[in-house]
């Protein structure tokens, strides 16, 4: 018995290996390739190991063109994108919740229309949209400032509530059954009945918004028109040059130090949502 | 007890958070203005070194008057971000894109006619070298102005040329004898495969646009497109008999291993290819990758029944533009003045390692200018067979399609006149349905 | 007594969903309305637009690359949906079990899924080299004599993608992985005593009781591949080689911002999100079987 369970273990651990390293190889490359001297970046046959390991490299990406700014540019980027994470967020979670919990568990008119709509809203490919949404915004008087990376947020978005929605589906109706018998208002039961048990789901929206948020290239392009509210991904292409030549090694290792918060905190949410023994739950 | 109290103050942390986060980036973006000065707006596609470049110019002629404050972005996405701020009315004031894109943006009448302001500065076509003046007037109004331009040549390897071209003097001439060139200096390797090419005219494949006009094929012939031309299909054949000579699928084998273009395994800087049809640019690379290597430059061969195409050279150019509805234009000018202005432009080139567009050049330029074969490319710039981009609002689409042709010759799917013929098809439909919807013709 | 017009429910429903429902009429509603009024234009977005009726939808009928890129588009869609999803619920699967070192290795996988596009496009370019990539360097101490050309050959050039798609799962991967804590233990322990092994477990509990979950990421995967864009942008301008890799979405771009047609590509916006439409109901339906929702309304 016990032998059968190490035979498995092992195994599992074997092709864990053996996939991890096969995805996480072009990881490794990036982050060698930060430490490497110009020379070797981009070597044709690749080489591996770098011949020194210039670990200067970091500072030196991070206080890039410093000097002529005045400022130390990845740290302002890095501030104006962590505060837009905390906006999108927060917004996020909030409204996503609420929202699909109503399409989940609530009988109302229109809601299957409606909810075919939303799913309908993403199907549509987002360049088309794109000119329409930027008049929006420049008649809204919001083009120069945060506001239209973050406010949308606040007002759910389609994907979230299909993925909200689905997971709170999972969730008994007998849960929210017996609290109303026991007099529970509609949004008590969803504070206190459903909110708890989806917390895995609400963990990866709030994951997926802020790696949106903290990698959005396109947005931050687009509404921003001074260098100083820069977000950390328009940061990175200061490193590309047309034709004078890339800082291969200074940009990734700018990818290197952009990639770490994420990981930093995946790695330690995961906690909160791999629960240890799920409930099955009659309980009330 | 403890559990409730807790969560109120973590609860009011969280929102105080919250709060300050939407206070900065209230701020953030609020930043006052310099109000004293009249502020104009600048959008440049440059990023890294020659977006820095174009801030130090920036900075100088901000230093050096007090009324207008340039306000510089260095951005890549210029185009789209130039488009959506145009389109939602309020363009920058400047915008530094490419020389291709003259005529769509001016069959848009989203260029502001800079005529006026030219004629009172005192600019016209004698002050600069005459294709690049051409790229930017067009309908007889000039709508943009010069940045730093460009000129081709034929980039040589010395280490990988045998005697009798050691010289720039003695490279071939003509196109007959760089083939024979070509077949001499390609190796094989002992279980044949390819691993020195004469020249491949794919690496880097830049300027798939023109190699009719190298045989003196003309795209366009007063309205009608002339993809299919006999020139064309002689050039875009001479193209193609690279991926006879050695087989396509060695061609391809042999160019999956070259290094990316800006590393030092560049397949020119490696010697994978003996010969390189770029621009003044490339000296930057050889600079930075491999300063050691002996290499020398000659314009591009010609058809030895063209002597009338000697010494062609391909043209570019970054341009600046004032859009149509930018808020400054007058100050706007001024700047773009500043940049015209010898001294400044010289200095703008010499960053960029770049030729200049004037007519007037400095000895001083030459002297300190980072490509020691500068003074080829400012003769090549002035050459009498200029090849450039041609001025058509579907040129875009035109580039595309010529690199698509291309490609399925290299790959051997389809034969130079198949690939011609189709390219002229389509590209004849989409002309027609340009002329009636946006020329209205 | 009168009946209500809404009930109170209703009336709840809608508080709880008006977020979405302010945001939609705010945010969306007129960018929908505008790119569907720009589809029956010519729209340079330098200039007001000018109505020109359905001839753009009459082009796109007759547009050879149109036809390429949804080739392209369907052919992607058919290969990385369902190899995608696999490999997502094959790697949630081993990543759910008590091994030790699990938050280790789920942060491996899901860390490719981080990396910003800059980097990436490069990244690949290198792994996919086919002299000394990552990838055939591999295949060539498997002992494959002639690996593939990845970005060089029309053949396996979609491949490359497909790949960088699978390897890009890390975000499905997480979805299902959250899904698999909602699976009741006491299922599992019910199983047990049947008498159930490891595949017939997986089989008729885990499965069944994620099966929305797996509906919402073979959905999304759907409409994201149909959409496919940012990595074959960077990694194939143009389409190289010779518009093997020109995908709905780029051509789309090309035709938004680069050749100044906003209302061709509006056009072909809209055929596409009837393809996609079309497609999604047809997933519905065919899944209406085989998804078990718990809470059945």
């Amino acid at each position: 018995m016990k032998q059968r369970k190490f035979v498995t273990t092992s195994l599992i651990h074997v092709v864990l290996i053996l996939l991890a390293a096969v995805f996480f190889s072009p990881m490794l490359w990036m982050f060698l390739t930060a430490v490497k001297p110009i020379g070797e970046t981009m070597a044709s046959p690749p080489k591996w190991w770098p011949s020194q390991f210039l670990w200067q490299n970091f500072p030196e990406a991070l206080s890039y063109r410093s000097k002529e700014l005045g400022y130390i540019p990845f740290l302002v980027y890095g501030r104006n994108t962590i505060v837009l994470a905390i906006l999108t967020v927060t917004g996020s979670v909030f409204s996503n919740a609420l929202v699909a919990y109503a399409f989940a568990r609530m009988k109302w008119p229109g809601r299957d229309l409606i909810f075919a709509i939303t799913l309908a809203t993403m199907m549509v490919p987002f360049p088309v949209l794109m000119v329409p949404t930027f008049s929006m915004f420049k008649w809204l008087g919001w083009v120069g400032t945060f506001r239209p990376l973050w406010v949308p947020a606040f007002f759910a978005s389609a994907f979230s509530i299909f993925l909200l929605r689905q997971f709170f589906t999972t969730i008994p109706m007998e849960l929210s059954e017996a609290a109303k018998i026991d007099g529970c208002s509609e949004f008590r039961i969803f504070r206190s009945v459903v909110l708890p048990l989806a917390k895995p789901a609400l963990m990866v929206v709030a994951l997926f918004t802020f790696m949106g948020t903290w990698n959005d290239f396109l947005g931050p392009m687009i509404y921003l028109v001074d260098q100083e509210t820069f977000t950390l991904s328009l940061g990175l292409q200061a490193y590309q040059s047309q034709h004078g030549g890339t800082q291969w090694n200074l940009l990734m290792a700018a990818s290197c130090v952009v990639v770490l918060p994420v990981v930093v905190i995946f790695f330690f949410a995961q906690k909160l949502f791999i629960q240890g023994i799920a409930t099955s739950g009659l309980k009330s | 007890m403890a559990m409730g109290w807790l969560r109120s103050v973590g609860t009011a942390a969280f929102l105080v958070v919250l709060a300050s986060a939407v206070v900065i980036s209230e701020q953030a973006t609020n930043r006052q203005k310099k109000k004293e000065r009249v502020t104009v707006v600048y959008w440049e596609k440059w990023t890294g070194d020659e977006g820095d470049s174009m801030q130090k110019i920036v900075d100088w002629f901000n230093e050096s008057q007090d009324r207008i404050f340039v306000q510089y972005l260095s951005i890549s996405g210029v185009n789209d971000k130039t488009l959506l701020a145009t389109s939602g009315g309020n363009p920058p004031d400047i915008a530094g894109i490419w020389g291709e894109q003259v005529a769509q943006f001016a069959d848009a009448g989203a260029l502001m006619d800079l005529t006026p302001m030219a004629e009172e500065a005192g600019l016209d076509r004698s002050d600069y070298i005459g294709p690049y003046w051409d790229m930017v007037f067009y309908n007889n109004k000039l709508v943009a102005l010069p940045t730093t331009p460009a000129s081709t040549a034929m980039h040589v390897n010395r280490s990988k040329m045998p005697p009798e071209y050691d010289s720039p003097e003695e490279f071939p001439k003509t196109i007959e004898e760089l083939d024979a060139l070509v077949d001499k200096v390609s190796k094989r390797s002992s279980d044949d495969r390819l691993i020195l090419a004469g020249f491949l005219p794919s690496e880097p494949g830049w300027w798939n646009y023109g190699w009719g006009k190298l045989f003196g094929g003309k795209l366009m012939e007063g309205d009608k497109l002339t993809i299919d031309s006999p020139e064309n299909i002689r050039a875009w054949t001479w193209v193609g008999q690279f991926g006879k000579k050695f087989g396509n699928r060695e061609v391809q084998d042999f160019q999956s291993g070259f290094g990316n273009f800006s590393s030092p395994q560049n397949a020119f800087m490696t010697g994978k290819v003996a010969t390189v049809l770029q621009g003044v640019w490339m000296a930057n690379y050889i600079r930075l990758y491999q300063p050691k290597m002996d290499w020398y430059a000659v314009p591009f061969p010609y058809p030895a029944d063209r002597p009338d195409l000697k010494g062609s050279s391909f043209l570019g150019l970054d341009i600046v533009v004032i859009p149509r509805g930018a808020k400054h234009p007058k100050e706007a000018f001024e700047f773009l003045k500043f940049v015209q202005r010898q001294d400044v432009m010289e200095k703008l080139c010499s960053m960029h390692g770049k030729n200049s567009p004037l007519s007037k050049v400095s000895e001083n330029f030459f002297n300190t200018h980072q490509n020691k074969h500068i003074r080829l490319f400012d003769q090549l710039a002035r050459t009498r067979v200029p090849l450039f981009a041609d001025k058509l609002g579907i040129w875009a689409q035109l580039a595309t399609e010529l690199n698509n042709v291309t490609q399925e010759i290299n790959l051997g799917t389809k034969t130079p006149e198949q690939a011609l013929h189709d390219a002229q098809a389509r590209l004849d439909g989409q002309w027609e349905v340009y002329k009636k919807q946006v020329l209205g013709r | 007594m009168k009946k209500p017009i809404l009930t109170r429910e209703a009336a709840t429903a809608f508080l709880f969903a008006s977020p979405w429902i302010l945001g939609f009429l705010t945010f969306l509603a007129y960018p929908l309305l505008a790119s569907l009024y720009y589809s029956f234009t010519n729209f340079s977005v330098l200039r007001v637009p000018s109505w020109v009726g359905i001839s753009n939808y009459r082009e796109l009928a007759g547009d050879e690359v149109f036809h390429i890129a949804l080739k392209n588009t369907l052919l992607y869609v058919i290969a990385a949906v369902p190899l995608g999803s696999v490999m997502a619920i094959l790697l949630a699967l081993l990543l759910n079990t008590k091994v030790k070192g699990m938050a280790f290795y789920r942060t491996l996988f899901f860390i490719p899924s981080l990396v910003p596009m800059v980097a990436l496009g490069v990244l690949w370019l290198w792994v996919f080299n086919g002299e000394y990539g990552l990838l055939n360097e591999g295949l060539r101490g498997l002992g494959v004599k002639s690996p593939p050309n990845w970005l060089g050959d029309p053949l396996w050039a979609k491949w490359t993608l497909i790949l960088i798609a699978m390897w890009g799962s890390g975000n499905a991967m997480v979805i299902y992985l959250a899904g698999l804590q909602d699976v009741p233990v006491s299922l599992y322990e019910a199983a047990e005593l049947d008498g159930a092994k490891l595949v017939a477990k997986t089989r008729h509990v885990t499965l069944p009781m994620i099966s929305p979950v797996i509906l919402f990421n073979v959905v999304m995967g759907m409409i994201g591949a149909l959409q496919v864009f940012a990595v074959a942008y960077v990694m194939f301008p143009g389409g190289a080689p010779a518009r093997s890799t020109y995908f709905f979405t780029t051509y789309l771009f090309d035709n938004a911002f680069k050749y100044q047609r906003m209302g061709y590509a509006s056009a072909m916006g809209w055929v596409m999100f009837l393809i996609t439409l079309g497609l999604t109901m047809l997933a519905l339906r065919l899944s209406s079987k085989h998804v078990h929702y718990e809470a059945m309304q």
